[in-house]
């Protein structure tokens, strides 16, 4: 299953709006995408997992490296609304210690703690 | 007129062409053309004759007679087309046989190409150029294919190497401690695995178990996962670590092995069993971990849920402590002999392979193994499982 990305700024931000799996085979087409706004200067990326349905080891890898670089750059990456199974995949490895994630965009746009 | 010669690897090599035909004259006369315009012409009178010079000298293309004694033409092409060494070879079949069905049927009987007897000498000039440089281009495709296949082979046979390699760093099935029996199950998705596990003889009591998995397939996991295997061996985690504390390991690792740049990292269960004090004190990074089954019937899930190596260097693994008794029975292993998809996509899971220890986990070491390998390959449907399979089980009596 192939990955579709695609851009939405908002006012603080980015929201990446993502369709498929998060999986080895995408890898480089997530890598760039998240590489190139980064370097655009974004202060807040937010990743709207609702349509991902699959995130494999590279996948849980590539979030993780996501989550260091922005943190390098003095910005932050939040995830939106994560379907059940990933969730799952995502909690074994603590994801959501270094990427928190919500329920709603106006929370992630706020930074509020509220889902989980 | 481009010359009948090709330059190969800077050596000017003159081009073959045999003609086979029963009637004297025509042969010769065609020969003698050919030969001026530079070729090197070889010539048959009879199908079988043709067959036995097209084997020893391979030329660039073959000209060939319908009508002849012993082998006809069409019958020549198609034990042509039969034959592996000879089946790329050119041939241009001309007859006077030059109805529209008949040039259907010499094609159709492997012929590559079709020339009426009556036509003119440039004809006949341009479609030898023709054949011979058809000939050419398939010889060059046959020689890169020929280069990639040995390359290949090559190439695999450097990774059956480092497999080789790799599975020398494994410990060996049998006794690894006082009254400490272990079996061992691997079997790498690839021919290199980026799984690996082994023991770390702390002391005649106090055996270290790890089982560790690098994110990825192929050479590079294999890779990384061998040097991380090189730092758990037990001297090198006494200098860096000067602990058998699992927690401490683990959080001492993580600084040693960040993320790679690509987003690879390792997790890994880390366990210590003191046979003395009948203890079991383990850490895991982002692993899915090891099961204690219990001489009570109990299955006893080791994983907490936490980040994998290399994810957040300022991470603190902490150790966990369990109680053992004579008669339990660990089993540390990789997801891999767990997650397989059936035909629908459906996992055979952690649950099905709980069932079946209960069930089953009375039996020998090695039979519960052979039997949980068994019903996943049953539930994959083949034998080729997706990721690695690694389990460590052992027997603490």
């Amino acid at each position: 299953m192939s990955l579709q990305i695609k851009e939405r700024p908002v006012s603080q931000g980015v929201v990446l709006e993502m369709v498929g799996d998060l999986t080895y085979a995408n890898r480089e087409q997530f890598k760039m995408s998240v590489e190139a706004i980064r370097q655009k200067g974004c202060r807040h990326l937010i990743l709207h997992m609702a349509e991902v349905r699959f995130v494999d080891s590279s996948g849980l890898g590539l979030l993780a490296l996501v989550s260091q670089n922005f943190k390098l750059s003095q910005a932050k990456v939040s995830m939106l609304k994560p379907q059940s199974y990933v969730r799952e995949i995502m909690s074994l490895a603590n994801i959501q210690k270094l990427i928190p994630v919500y329920d709603n965009e106006q929370d992630a746009l706020a930074g509020q703690p509220k889902a989980a | 007129m481009s010359s009948p010669s090709v330059e190969h690897t800077g050596e000017v090599v003159q081009q073959t062409v045999l003609i086979i035909d029963d009637e004297p004259t025509a042969r010769v006369a065609l020969a003698s053309r050919l030969k001026r315009l530079g070729y090197r012409v070889l010539q048959a009178d009879d199908g079988k004759v043709g067959l036995d010079v097209l084997r020893r000298e391979r030329p660039d293309l073959t000209i060939l007679d319908w009508m002849m004694p012993e082998m006809d033409g069409p019958s020549f092409c198609e034990v042509v087309r039969q034959d592996p060494d000879l089946l790329s070879s050119q041939i241009l079949m001309m007859t006077s046989n030059d109805q529209p069905e008949q040039i259907a049927e010499g094609l159709a009987r492997g012929a590559d190409d079709f020339l009426s007897k009556a036509a003119s000498k440039y004809e006949i000039t341009a479609r030898v150029q023709a054949g011979v440089r058809a000939a050419g281009l398939i010889k060059r495709l046959e020689d890169v294919t020929t280069e990639i296949r040995q390359k290949q082979e090559a190439l695999e046979r450097e990774l059956q190497s480092a497999a080789r390699y790799v599975e020398s760093l494994l410990p060996a099935s049998g006794t690894i401690g006082p009254g400490v029996q272990m079996v061992r199950l691997y079997r790498p998705s690839l021919a290199l695995g980026g799984d690996l596990f082994n023991v770390v003889p702390w002391s005649d009591d106090l055996l270290g178990l790890y089982l560790l998995d690098a994110s990825g397939h192929g050479v590079s996991p294999a890779l990384r996962s061998a040097s991380f295997a090189t730092f758990l061996r037990r001297e090198s985690l006494l200098r860096h670590v000067g602990s058998s504390d699992p927690g401490a390991i683990l959080t001492e690792a993580n600084k040693h092995f960040p993320l790679t740049e690509n987003g690879h990292y390792f997790t890994i269960v880390f366990a210590t069993l003191d046979v003395r004090c009948h203890t079991l004190s383990y850490a895991t990074a982002g692993h899915s971990g090891a099961f204690l089954h219990r001489k009570s019937g109990e299955v006893c899930w080791m994983a907490r849920p936490n980040l994998p190596l290399g994810f957040d260097p300022s991470t603190v693994y902490g150790t966990e402590v369990l109680s053992i008794e004579p008669g339990d029975r660990l089993y540390v292993l990789s997801d891999g002999l767990y997650e397989v998809p059936d035909s629908t996509g459906n996992l055979w899971g952690q649950d099905r392979l709980e069932q079946l220890v209960r069930m089953h986990g009375q039996r020998p070491l090695q039979e519960v193994l052979s039997c949980a390998l068994d019903e996943a390959v049953r539930w994959l449907g083949h034998e080729q499982f997706p990721d690695d399979v690694a389990v460590m089980a052992v027997e603490i009596d």
